[in-house]
């Protein structure tokens, strides 16, 4: 089951219109309207809500980067074994 | 305050190591074992992005306008998700067109356009103008906060008197040499820099761990931890906090500045002239694209990690924001660290110098390319070019660096660091349209990039670099107050009536909009010229598969070019020694003709690699200028080819007509076994299809000459009616012998005289002669066609078909000659069959005709018995016998054998016996008879070259005495009770000289005597070990036969003979005659 999600993942992650996706998706995230939820002068943990925020967001895109070239990397060795 | 040697010593040493890592780097190249071609020092080089804006400047713009100074760095990070696609696709076409620069790139897309690479080399070195200055500002600043001299200062210039230029002159220069040092080592850009690179790396190293270092330091020794630090500010100033850690409705650090701020750096990270260079033209490989784009955004992630909390902890302790750009340096010295101040020093110097090099050395690049080159290819090229152009590429890094410099003297201290860069990028990000357009819309022209990014330019330029000069300047201006001529309108900060917004988001609001709808419109509205279709190709579709359309060049050189002009030409511009390296490369396996030329279809090739390996060096535009002037020169140029086929094309080699001509050839060839009507049929096919106005089939014929055959279509007497030798001079001789298509798409640049005359006056443009020729097969003809209108009418695909054509016309030409030559044959074997038959019925005749010469039967005289017997081994033979009866007791016998056994022999045989008959009409003696004849028959034999031996003898029967005379004949045999003896006497060979005297012998016989005369052909026999019969043997077996009666004795010699030879035949004609003597008084009563 679960090599089975992995598998899906690593599939959809290959396309290249879920970069594409992914990159709009960032764009939105990072800017009015959306980003006015967290532009509220709060502190949770003792952080700005607005810069713990774009920290974190910063954190997961990057990580989200991170396993889009982990699969377009085995896609290319996938394509040198089965030419 | 720490000691100005000291600070200078290890910025010295530093700078020591760097050039070591490069050198390293550079020796590793060499060897071929590349350290900087890693996907980690990939990723370390693209963090050339983190300057010293970044090392002080966010601290700056973090503790002033509070959390925007984090959108430009998740500018990039965002970009990242488009960098497998849209990176990966300028890499790949960079490196198949040897991209120098981004000018270069998006000049190269619209056409190789001169006009567009210079007008982005203009905007760039204005934009970059204060990204540069900045980096000057902070090393200059920075080292005067940390030794309290204006600039960078040692210990001997108190003693000797220097002039103290304005701060920043010695950061200049010192950056200057450095850059130069690195970045120009050699003038092709291109290729990558592995020491610049690895310096880059180990830069972008140090100042990530000074960063981390201070921050580290900053958040965990003077506080607590970043909770500590946002509850201290909390206490200190909630108002501020709130400020700065939230977005307003408008102004600086508003939901407006965060878009127009991501959109910035967004397009910054791509396009900025430094960023094209490590992240294009230093990528190794594509595949590095892949981890580097996780690990710059993670690089960018840590070095911003503790810029808010620095930020916050400088303001909470010096209780103000003056000064906040240099916070990472002030609050280590503040608090007694000052070693943690000079490591902080070199992190930023790190981000400088890295920042300054690359930047310097990319947009020098561009300048020499772009703004220098157009002008130097107007020059011959000389052979000191490659020297001029290299220190030409130096002295631009210098000025890209003093126009830095004298920004910054000019801007007064009151800008931020941030503020300065931001201008660049605004200026960076008007490339995007053009340069994303172009990657994939296929409709983006020249007019509208050109439009688009001139009136982004112009916008930049009013809206944020003009005013941007006039405030640092400290002048008041009517403009910036009241717009200018005073129209309210056209105030630059705000422009068309457009307030509220932050002047980089209203500049760039106005900048792209107008360029986005200049770009736009202009590319609906205008078309595209003929060599910016041809580039869209290599562009925007870089990723299709190889479409047949390369293989269907349209294009042809008027005048061909050797490759040798080629290579000089390259020699002029990049020396010598690279250019035989890259024309060996090119070459490889190539074919190269007599003439040191590449064929003519390849020649396109060929000028598009020297145009390629030029634009390595001298960009794209530059390269495309200076070979079309080489070739204007030599009074060639690149021109369409008559396209002949005019319908879709529906492969790569069959186009409809060429498939329907194929088809129609195949019906002729199959229709038809007449030669004559195959070609004359083809030839009109051809010409009908074609246009041609000439056709001529000549073939080989038996004297080797290339005969006309058959001809179609008007004029041309002299071509139809002469044929060709194979000689060399000739092209059709040519196209035979060298077994290939001959064919000139121009013949007024034909060399060889004769053709030249006829062609001139013939009024030919264009020809070909095709060897007609079967796979793997001598050719056995020459197909002609010959065009009066078209120049260029031969493609690689028209003279293919027509090879293919010639093919299957030699098939019919074999298949027809073998049917003949079949024919020949058969005839040719009856007729001699027939004479052969003839013949032996000749010789039949003769045979029987020359035995019959021979005495029908045996004398018959009282006292002896006669038999004979003559066997020819061929038809004809030359033995012979005859007996000449006097009376009823003399006998003439004679036995001859005439040498060999041909015509010849048998007719000299006759001979023999014509004169022989004629002189026997009187009786004379046997010596005599030999002797008359020697005589009559000499001059006949000499010139025959034969000789007779003959046996000559009379026999009384009232004697019983045989006289005898012998030229030279086998001796004959007499067999006397048991024994036997040979009948010999003196006599040469008759035909051997003209007089010779015979001896002449007699015997007296006695009853019961066998004589046996015979020629040689009896004891010559041979048996199967080619023992001959012999004399011995021949006597053993007639001393038995003695007793026998003559007739049963020839029969018995014979059938031994024929026996011992067996199975062969015998080889000799055999004659011979035997006589016995009968009893006396049995017959002599008769006699």
């Amino acid at each position: 089951m679960k090599t089975r999600i992995k598998e899906l993942v690593v599939r959809r992650l290959k396309l290249k219109d879920t970069w594409v996706i992914c990159f709009a998706l960032g764009l939105v995230m990072m800017n009015y309207p959306f980003i006015s939820i967290f532009n509220k002068p709060i502190s949770p943990f003792g952080i700005p809500l607005l810069y713990l925020y774009l920290l974190i967001g910063w954190f997961c895109s990057i990580f989200v980067v991170f396993l889009f070239s982990r699969a377009a990397a085995r896609k290319e060795s996938e394509g040198r074994g089965h030419p | 305050m720490l000691d100005a040697n000291w600070v200078w010593g290890t910025a010295l040493l530093y700078i020591a190591i760097l050039f070591l890592v490069a050198y390293y780097a550079e020796q590793r190249r060499k060897a071929g074992r590349s350290i900087t071609a890693k996907p980690s020092v990939y990723a370390l080089s693209i963090a050339v992005y983190a300057t010293s804006w970044t090392f002080y400047g966010s601290v700056g713009k973090a503790a002033t306008t509070g959390i925007d100074f984090l959108p430009i760095y998740l500018g990039p990070t965002l970009t990242a998700f488009t960098w497998w696609f849209l990176l990966k696709k300028i890499v790949r076409i960079s490196k198949e067109n040897n991209i120098t620069s981004i000018a270069d790139f998006i000049s190269s897309r619209y056409g190789s356009s001169q006009w567009l690479g210079a007008i982005i080399t203009v905007i760039t070195l204005m934009g970059i103008m204060p990204y540069i200055a900045l980096q000057l500002r902070a090393v200059s600043t920075s080292f005067t906060i940390i030794t309290g001299y204006h600039d960078f200062h040692i210990g001997f210039m108190d003693r000797v008197y220097i002039p103290s230029p304005h701060p920043g002159l010695f950061t200049a220069i010192l950056l200057a040499v450095f850059s130069v040092v690195f970045g120009a080592r050699h003038l092709v850009s291109a290729e990558r820099h592995d020491g610049l690179v690895a310096a880059i790396a180990v830069e972008s190293v140090v100042k990530l761990i000074a960063m981390l270092i201070v921050g580290i330091f900053i958040t965990y020794s003077l506080f607590d931890g970043m909770g500590d630090i946002f509850r201290q500010m909390h206490e200190a100033d909630p108002e501020l906090l709130t400020r700065l850690t939230t977005l307003g409705d408008s102004g600086d650090n508003s939901y407006a500045s965060m878009f127009s701020l991501l959109i910035l750096s967004m397009g910054a990270v791509m396009l900025l002239p430094r960023q094209f260079q490590v992240m294009v033209l230093e990528n190794a490989h594509e595949s590095h694209l892949n981890p580097a784009s996780w690990r710059f955004p993670a690089y960018m992630f840590l070095m911003n990690l503790f810029v808010m909390p620095i930020a916050l902890a400088g303001l909470i302790l010096t209780r103000s924001n003056a000064g906040a750009d240099y916070f990472v340096l002030t609050l280590p010295l503040q608090h007694g660290h000052p070693w943690l101040a000079l490591v902080a020093f070199l992190g930023g110097f790190s981000a400088s110098a890295g920042m300054v090099m690359v930047e310097s050395i990319a947009v020098s690049t561009m300048l020499l390319n772009h703004v220098l080159m157009p002008i130097v290819v107007k020059v011959t090229p000389r052979q000191w070019f490659p020297v001029l152009l290299i220190n030409l590429k130096r002295l631009g890094i210098v000025l890209v660096i003093l126009l830095g410099y004298l920004y910054q003297s000019v801007v007064n201290e009151s800008y931020m660091l941030a503020n300065m860069g931001l201008i660049s990028f605004a200026a960076a990000v008007q490339f995007a349209p053009a340069l994303i357009g172009g990657l994939y819309w296929p409709r983006g022209n020249k007019a509208g990039a050109i439009a688009g990014l001139l009136l982004g330019f112009a916008v930049w330029f009013y809206t944020l670099l003009f005013p941007s000069l006039v405030q640092a300047g400290g002048w008041q201006s009517e403009i910036l107050r009241n717009g200018l001529f005073g129209m309210e309108l056209l105030k630059p900060q705000a422009l068309f009536g457009l307030t509220g917004l932050d002047r980089y988001t209203h500049a760039l609001f106005w900048s792209m909009f107008l360029n986005i709808i200049a770009y736009l419109s202009l590319s609906i509205l205008l078309g595209q010229g003929e060599k910016e279709s041809e580039q869209v190709q290599r562009f925007v579709r870089i990723f299709a598969p190889e479409t047949p359309v390369s293989q269907w060049e349209t294009k042809r050189l008027s005048k061909p070019v050797t490759i040798m002009q080629f290579v000089n030409l390259m020699s002029k511009f990049i020396g010598e020694q690279p250019a035989h390296a890259a024309i060996t490369d090119y070459l490889g396996d190539r074919e190269i003709d007599s003439q040191g030329g590449v064929s003519e279809f390849e020649l396109p090739n060929l000028k598009r690699f020297v145009e390629k390996t030029l634009a390595a060096s001298l960009g794209g535009a530059a390269a495309g200028a200076v070979v079309e002037s080489f070739l204007s020169d030599i009074g060639s140029r690149m021109e369409s080819v008559y396209d002949i086929f005019s319908t879709v094309r529906t492969s790569r080699d069959q186009s409809r007509e060429a498939l329907f001509v194929r088809l129609r050839a195949s019906e002729i060839m199959n229709r038809s076994l007449e030669l004559d009507i195959i070609m004359g049929d083809l030839l009109e096919l051809i010409l009908k299809e074609f246009k041609f106005d000439l056709c001529v089939i000549r073939l080989l014929n038996d004297q080797a000459v290339l005969q006309v055959r058959s001809c179609k279509g008007v004029g041309g007497e002299r071509i139809t009616s002469e044929d060709r030798m194979l000689e060399i001079d000739t092209h059709v001789g040519e196209a035979f012998l060298g077994r290939r298509t001959e064919f000139f798409n121009d013949t007024s640049f034909i060399t060889k005289p004769i053709a030249k005359e006829i062609f001139q006056r013939e009024g030919i443009k264009s020809f070909a002669h095709i060897p007609i020729a079967s796979e793997g097969a001598p050719p056995v003809g020459v197909l002609s066609v010959f065009s009066r209108s078209i120049i260029g009418l031969f493609t690689e695909q028209f003279v293919e078909l027509l090879e293919s054509l010639a093919g299957q016309l030699a098939q019919a030409v074999r298949i027809v000659e073998e049917r003949e030559a079949r024919e020949r044959e058969r005839r040719q074997k009856e007729a001699a069959l027939l004479e052969n038959a003839r013949v032996t019925r000749d010789l039949e005749l003769a045979k029987q005709i020359q035995l019959s010469l021979l005495p029908e039967s045996a004398p018959r005289l009282p006292g002896i018995s006669i038999a004979s017997r003559c066997v020819p081994a061929t038809h004809v033979g030359g033995d012979y016998y005859d007996f000449f009866q006097r009376g009823n007791s003399q006998l003439d016998i004679i036995m001859a054998d005439v040498s060999g056994h041909s015509v010849g022999a048998a007719l000299i045989m006759v001979e023999t016996r014509s004169v022989l008959r004629a002189q026997m009409q009187s009786p004379r003696p046997a010596r005599e008879v030999l002797g008359v004849l020697n005589q009559l028959l000499y001059d006949d034999l000499t010139g025959a070259e034969l000789f007779i031996t003959m046996f000559c003898a009379r026999y009384d029967c009232a004697t019983r005495t045989l006289a005898y005379a012998n030229a030279g004949h086998t001796r004959p045999l007499l067999f006397r009770g048991g024994g036997w003896q040979e009948l010999d006497a003196e006599g040469l060979i008759l035909g051997v000289e003209q007089r010779v005297e015979f001896e002449e012998k007699s015997v007296a016989l006695e009853p019961g005597d066998l004589l046996f005369i015979y020629t040689d052909g009896i004891i010559e026999a041979e048996n199967k070990e080619e023992e001959l019969f012999g004399v011995s043997r021949l006597c053993a077996l007639l001393s038995t036969l003695q007793d026998q009666e003559p007739e049963a004795v020839v029969e018995r010699v014979l059938a031994e003979v024929n026996a011992y030879a067996s199975p062969s035949s015998l080889q000799d004609d055999i004659s011979m005659v035997v006589m016995k003597v009968l009893p006396s008084g049995t017959n002599c009563g008769a006699c």
